[in-house]
Parts: structure tokens; sequence; C-alpha cells
């Protein structure tokens, strides 16, 4: 071999090996969808038969209520997350004071620590406390924003750090007062960031099933856990067929609000902006 | 912004973070503080009573049924560890070096396992591994007709179903590392005569181990964390912590050995946080 | 008689246990170019800071046009300011950005549009308001500020650096332009800056700052012929120094006689001295003359004897080195007008020195 194909050799070799991961990445995801074409009620692959009844099925109101009740919750979950997300970003970024540390290590506290055991106490502390009745949307809501919280406070911190230099000092010195100066000036610079933490959380919270598993209600129930319990009775194509289209909701908004406000900047820390 | 050292400005930050923070503490911190309380204290016909006691670990640590799940937890996570890092690090690094294109696309593509939900990664591991699976019936067609191994229900299949689902995070750690490295050091290293393996093993590798180290121990910590996959790929034979958590709580009603097995994530959790923070790249904003 | 613009009056400033600023006086007047000129640390960009109102002082008083300011906020006080990396709202075009302050003072729109058309035109940038910051090159950028900064017609001007980011040329023609400005518009500026060729050149007065102190205020000319410390005398351009004893007390202003190891000068020393201190005497490369070894004339010149070690070539002029006998380096700046001859590397040579030409400087 020629001494440049000798010096490509290894890029080669990892070109493979990358194709290979990423078969195993999305073979079982592939396999679950094509699992939904089965004309029997079996789950094998390759599918036996080819139908599209269990597609049907799946667009019942058996499932789409939990699945409407899911996007519900993740979206209001979202809009609050924001809401204290963002006070809680700008306090954290711009000012110093006793306990930050603190606060910051609280802040991201919900990713570090398990979900499961979250749900749990949330659940004991609402029966406890005499809130029992909360159980259900009011209570998910809650537990939600808790884990969707650390999305939003690093992403619109990322923002914050990200903007130009100087330029609310600028506006000042223009003569805007402070309030001018967050609407007409922060705002629009960090609304990246604010649009990438909501719809992280929105993520976070359609996908959860920890937390929501402990504090659901009959009737009240995210998909995720409806499917969950549905496993209880074994495996079905309509158990499939279910599960794809509750990935086809999150990866619609992603793909809009990439397209409008390149979130896709904040998936790794990289800020935005000049 | 600069603000003044007047009493005003010094009351604005504590607006600012005063209800959020509120809110963590009630939502948040007190839960899993009462939780941690409530493993202390004992449990009589599934009431909580205010009697101190270190029963429930006794309990839990004397029992082997309960022992072995608790190492199997901890296995589990630290294979998961060491397969998530061996598998996201080649990934990382094309995705990080590569000139494609496609290159945004590719790492889109890298995070969708992210959104789909648990149950579409497991139910296709599920479909391949079961008794009557794919696989199963490829070795069949193999030629080995007698005596395949159960591939599922395993400690074997959580594995390999939670490397599936945690390796994004994997991926997302590792990158963000190498798009720290100066790519001034790695064109020094080859003006000075090392090829691009060369330059990869004595420079690249090991200014990417914080990133690995970060990778594994938050790899490790969500797969001791996690529910529906070993639920669903392991058997009552392989449970761990996360599964005897939620039988305790749900089916057994038993509150105080519930609490015990959460604390004791809990403290496992923040140990691997605090020593892969120590070893790992922090690129946190704040 | 107006007020002075901008009056500062034992201004200091700390930062937990480090002095930023101590005890600062400072006149601007109205129409007046002055700039704070001093290395990094000094204190200059808190002053303006301070000035700006995005710090409050520790101590000492501020007043713009004759108003204590003290406790009034920034966007009360009625400056522009050009930050050194211009921070233009990246969200807004350039003429929105330039009518960003009449805005805040709740002009009329049509003579918003007006006045910012002529800022534009004033800057040379008619025809490009439509266009984002980001699409402008660094010259383009830095006019934007100056001009969102000028339209606002503000009592003081602070201008921080503006000009670091930019490459020489694009610096030296935008100085000149900066000065034209000002000139035209006969607002306060306040100019902050390391580099002491812009001091020069765009300065009525310059204030020279080390550690927290101004060391001297004067006239660009005073500041480079006449230094009052050794600080500034090094900052500023190139200086010679040959250390010697004062002979007699001098009251500041008035010359100074001092004894050194090569014979006795008398030159004017801008501080007041003590018979028995410990001078420097400071001389500009360009200001002294070089003469072969022979007898030393004697007289009003002083004649330092030493070698030449190295010429260093800069086209209209060279530098000639030189090495002294008593010890120390000397730089000698000869004109290349094709009249001199440079004595050649390792002569043996003499430098004069008029006492008129050179100024006496506390040592240390």
């Amino acid at each position: 071999m020629t001494g440049r194909a000798m010096s490509r050799l290894p890029w080669a070799v990892l070109r493979g090996l990358v194709g290979l991961i990423y078969v195993f990445m999305l073979g079982p995801i592939i396999i679950t969808a094509t699992v939904s074409f089965n004309a029997a009620n079996q789950s094998r692959f390759p599918p036996v038969g080819l139908s599209l009844h269990w597609w049907a099925e799946a667009l019942s109101p058996r499932w789409l209520q939990p699945l409407g009740f899911s996007v519900k919750l993740a979206l209001l979950a979202a809009i609050i997350t924001t809401l204290l997300g963002l006070p809680l970003a700008f306090g954290l970024t711009r000012y110093r004071f006793p306990g930050r540390e603190v606060l910051i290590a609280l802040s991201l506290g919900p990713l570090a620590l398990p979900a499961l055991v979250t749900g749990i106490g949330l659940l004991q502390l609402f029966q406890i406390s005499g809130f029992g009745f909360l159980l259900g949307f009011p209570a998910l809501l809650i537990a939600h924003v808790i884990i969707c919280l650390p999305f939003c406070v690093r992403t619109v911190a990322i923002g914050l750090q990200a903007m130009p230099a100087k330029v609310e000092q600028a506006a000042a010195s223009l003569g805007a007062r402070p309030r001018t100066v967050f609407l007409e000036v922060t705002l629009p610079l960090i609304k990246s960031g604010l649009f990438a933490g909501a719809s992280f959380a929105f993520i976070q919270s359609f996908t959860d099933y920890s937390i929501s598993l402990f504090l659901s209600r009959a009737g009240m129930q995210p998909i995720s856990v409806t499917i969950l319990s549905f496993l209880d009775y074994g495996f079905a194509p309509t158990l499939a067929a279910v599960a794809v289209i509750s990935m086809v909701a999150p990866l619609v908004l992603i793909f809009l609000v990439q397209h409008f406000f390149r979130i896709g900047d904040f998936v790794y820390g990289a800020g935005g902006g000049a | 912004m600069v603000g003044g050292n007047n009493g005003k400005h010094r009351l604005l930050p504590l607006l600012l973070v005063g209800i959020p923070g509120l809110y963590l503490l009630v939502f948040f911190v007190l839960p899993n503080a009462y939780l941690f309380a409530a493993s202390f204290l004992k449990s009589e016909s599934q009431m909580l009573t205010s009697q101190v006691t270190l029963d429930n670990y006794r309990f839990l640590f004397g029992h082997a049924v309960y022992l072995r799940a608790i190492l199997r937890t901890f296995w589990i996570g630290a294979a998961v560890g060491a397969l998530v890092v061996l598998v996201a690090y080649p990934l990382a690094f094309f995705l990080a070096r590569t000139t494609s294109p496609w290159k945004g696309a590719l790492i889109a593509l890298s995070l969708t396992p992210l959104l789909a939900s648990v149950v579409v990664r497991t139910y296709g591991w599920w479909v391949l591994l079961n008794r009557e699976g794919a696989i199963d019936e490829l070795l069949a067609a193999l030629g080995w007709t007698h005596d395949r191994p159960v591939l599922l229900p395993s400690s074997g299949a959580i594995v390999i179903g939670l490397t599936h689902s945690l390796l994004p995070f994997g991926v997302l750690t590792i990158l963000t590392t190498f798009n720290g490295i100066n790519p001034n050091l790695e064109r020094a290293a080859m003006s000075l005569g090392a090829t691009r393996t060369r330059t990869f093993f004595s420079v690249t590798l090991p200014l990417s181990v914080p990133g690995v180290a970060g990778a594994f121990s938050l790899a490790f910590s969500l797969a001791i964390s996690a529910y529906a996959t070993p639920a669903i790929l392991g058997g009552p034979a392989s449970s761990t912590m996360a599964t005897l958590i939620y039988d305790f709580m749900t089916t057994l009603d038993d509150w105080s050995l519930g609490s015990a097995l959460g604390a004791a994530l809990i403290i496992s959790s923040m140990l691997l946080l605090v020593v892969g923070s120590v070893l790992g790249s922090r690129r946190v904003a704040l | 008689m107006p007020e002075p613009s901008v009056h500062l009056d034992g201004i200091s400033k700390n930062f937990g246990d480090t002095v930023a600023v101590d005890r600062i006086d400072l006149v601007v007047e109205h129409g007046e170019f002055l700039t704070l000129l001093g290395p990094s640390g000094c204190g200059k960009t808190t002053t303006l800071n301070l000035i700006a109102g995005f710090l409050a002082p520790d101590a000492g008083a501020i007043s713009l046009a004759g108003r204590p300011v003290n406790d009034l906020p920034p966007f009360r006080r009625d400056m522009g300011l050009v930050f050194q990396d211009y921070a233009l709202f990246p969200h807004m075009s350039v003429a929105q950005n330039i009518a960003f302050g009449l805005r805040m003072r709740r002009i009329d729109r049509r003579e918003i549009a007006q006045r910012v058309g002529e800022a534009l035109g004033l800057v040379q940038l008619a025809g490009l308001g439509e266009r984002r910051p980001t699409e402008l090159s660094g010259g383009q950028r830095q006019r934007v500020a100056l001009a969102r900064a000028l339209v606002i017609r503000p009592t003081v001007l602070l201008l921080d650096e503006p000009l670091s980011n930019l490459d020489l040329k694009l610096r030296e023609d935008m100085r000149l332009e900066i000065m034209a400005l000002q000139r035209k518009l006969a607002i306060a500026t306040i100019l902050v800056t390391h580099d002491q060729s812009e001091a020069l050149v765009v300065s009525d007065r310059i204030a020279v700052m080390n550690r927290g102190r101004i060391e001297q205020v004067g006239r660009p000319a005073e500041i480079y012929e006449r230094p009052a410390s050794r600080f500034v005398a090094e900052f500023i351009g190139t200086m010679n120094f040959v250390a010697g004893q004062a002979v007699s007390s001098a009251t500041a202003g008035h010359v100074c006689v001092v004894r050194t190891d090569y014979g006795q000068l008398t030159a004017p020393a801008p501080r007041a001295m003590r018979a028995g201190q410990q001078v420097q005497i400071a001389f500009r490369p360009e200001r002294c003359r070089l003469a072969a070894a022979t007898k030393p004339e004697a007289g009003a010149f002083l004649a330092v004897p030493g070698q030449v070690c190295q010429h260093v070539y800069l086209g209209t002029r060279t530098e000639v080195h030189v090495a002294l006998q008593a010890g120390g380096h000397c730089i000698v700046e000869l004109s290349n007008d094709g009249e001199q001859t440079l004595p050649a590397v390792g002569d043996d040579v003499c430098i004069l020195l008029k006492g008129q030409d050179c100024s006496v400087v506390p040592t240390g």
C-alpha cells in the first residue's frame, strides 16, 4: 500500500466501526417499529405477515387519551420550568451571594439523583401531609418541573454567558432603565437558550416514567406509565405501534425548534452567538 | 451586570432565586431528606413509627437475596459504565474529527435514542433476545440446535439494554471533552513527526481521560437508578435495587425497607457524582 | 466660562484589599479631549467605569457639567460610551442601534430618523442603516458604536480603548477621524488607552496613571519633553537615564544642578528637588548628539563616553545603541537624512547632552 493509503487505513477502520455502532443504536428502535406491522398478535422479527391492524388500535381513544395527557403535561411543565428557571439562571450567573454554590448544586441535583427515589419521596410527602388528593395531574406537574429544571437553568445560563460583552452596559449608558435593558436587549439575546431549555424540558417530561410511576392515578397517567403497565400482560405489536407514535411527538418538536432557534448549539454546552 | 453597592441591589438576586430555590427545597430536597430519615425508622404493619432503628439496613444487608441484588446492581452499573465508554469513545472521536457535511445530522442521529421512550428501545431488545427471538432463531439456523443459552431474562440482557439506552450520554460527555482539546496540540505533535495514530495515543487519548471518567461515572450512576430496563429485560432472579424499591413500595407496601434501599441509592449516586466531577471534566455553564 | 464637563474630586475605589483608584482629582473642560494613559492595571478603566456609573466610588465626588452624579445610575448620566468590543446590539440593525439612545429619550420618530441619517453621514456609513452588525467589518462597527454614542449629543464622550481591536493602519486612520469629529462637535471626551502614540496624537491633555494614581497631567508636549517622574519618562517613548545627585535644591519647574560621574549639568526639574537627592538625568534619543571620542567640549555640554554596540535601522532614522563606559546603555537616534555619518559598531564615541534638552527626575 502506498504511504497515503496506509495513513488512511485507521480512519477507514474507524468509519466501519462507527457504522456498526449506529446499527447497534438504531437497530432495536427500527425493530420495534417493524414489529408493529406483524399480521398476527406476535412480536416477531422479521414480521410475519404485514398489517396495519395494530396501528389502528394504537390510534384508539384508549391510547390517545394518555398520549394527549402526556402532551398537555409536558407543555405545561415546560412553561412552568421556564418561568422558574429563567430567574434562577439569571440570579446564579449574574450575582454572587452566600449560598450560591449550594444553590447551583441544588439546581443541577435532580439530574444527579435518581428520579425514582425523588418520586417515592414525593409520594410519601403528599400522602402524609394530607395533600394526597393532588396525585395525578397536579402532583405529576410539580414533580416534572423538578426534573426539568436543571435543563432549563443550564441552557439559559449558557445563553447568558454567550451574550456579547457589555451590551447591557451599553444600553444603560444610552439611557435605558434596567427593565428596558432586560426586555429589549437581554431577553432577545437569550431567546435561543430559553427555547432550548423548554424543548429539553418537554422531552424530559414526555419520556419520564420513573417519577410518573408513583404519582399517577387511574385515568391520569402519562403514556409512558400506560405502556409500562400494559407490559404486565406481555408484549404486543400494539404496544410497538404506540411506542413509535410516542417517539414521533418529541422528534417533530425538536426538529421544528432546531429549525427556528438553533438549539443544537446547546446540546453539548457550546455557546451560540457572536 | 455591574450593579451598585446599595442595599436595594443586594435584595434583587435573592428575589430572583428565592422562589425557584424554595420550590427546589420543598419538592426536591424535602422528599429525599424525608426518605433518608424514614430509612432509619421502624415500620409496623405498614405504618411508619417514630422509632429510630438500623433494623432496615440490617435486614437488607443480612438477607442474601437482597445483598445479591445490591451487588448485582453495582456490577451491572460498572459493566454498563465500561461498555458505554468503550462504544461511545470511537463514536465521539469520529463525530469530533469528521469533516463530513453530514456531521450535524450524524450528531443528532446519535442522540435520537434519548427521544425514544424506554419501551421503544427495550422492546426491540426483547424481540431480539427472547427465547423465540431473532437471535435465538439465527443461532438455531447456524446449527446450534440444543441447549442454546437463555439470553433473556438475564443480567446480561440488562447490561446490553442499559448500555444501549445510556450511550447518548456517554457520547455527549466525551464529545464535549474532545471539542475542548486545543487542535493546535495535535498539529504540534504531527509537525514534530508523529503519525495520526501516534498523535492519538500520545496526545489525544491522555487529554480525553477526564471525559472518559466523567462518562463512566455518569453511565454508572444512571444505570444503578434505572427501573424500566431491568424490569423488562431481567427476571425475578435478576432484580436490581430499583426494581426492588418498586416492589417494596407498591406490592409489598413496605415503606421503611424501600426507604432504606432508596437511601442507599441516593448515597451511591452522590458518591459517584463527586468522584465523577473530581476526576472528570466539568463543562457546566454555571 | 462654562462649568467643567467632568470633575473628579478625591475619587477612590477599592476591590477588597486592592486599591484600584487612589484619591484622583481630575478636571475635563468643556470641549476638551483628555486621555487617561497607563499600563494595564493602573486604574484607568476603573476610573472610566466610575465616571459612567457602573461602579460606585468608595470616597470622593463626581460631577458632570456641574451636577453631582454620585447617586445617579448610568442611565441618567447623559453620556456616550464607546466600548472596546463595540457592544453593538446584534439583534438590531445599524439604524436601530443608533436610534436606541434617542428612543430612550422619547424623541419623536421623525426626528429620530433624521438624526440617525445625520449620524450615519457623520461617520461615513451613509446607506448602511439596514445592515446587521455581524455583516460589517471591524472598522465599520467602530463607526456605528461612535455614531450611537454621539447621536444623543451627550455631555461627555467616554471611549474605552476603542481602537485596540483594529489593525495598525486602520487604527491610525480612525484616531484622526475621531479627533476631527471631536473637534467638530466640541464634546468633552475622555479616552482610555495604553497606546502612548495614540495619546500623543489625539489629546489636548494627557493624564498618565500608574497604580491608581495620576502621575502627571499636561499637554502632550509637556508629558513627552518634561516628564515629572521616571515612570512617565519610561512609559512614553524611549528615554535614556544617567544617574546623579542634586547639588542644590530646586523648586518645581526651575533648573537643578546635577553632579554625575561624567561632570556637572544644569537641567530643568518638573518636580521640586532637595540638595543631595538621588536623581536621574533623563534625555530623549533624538535630543542628544554623538561625537567622536576626543576631548569633550566644556561648558553647556555634558559628555558621556561609551562604545557603539548596535545599529537598529528604522527607515527614517537609525538607533545607535551605546554601551556607556561607566556601565549602562543609551540609545541615540540619528536621522537618515544622508548628511550624517554613522559611527561604526565598536567605535568609541561621546554622547553630548545639552542641559535644556534634558529633564531631572527623582530616582525610583
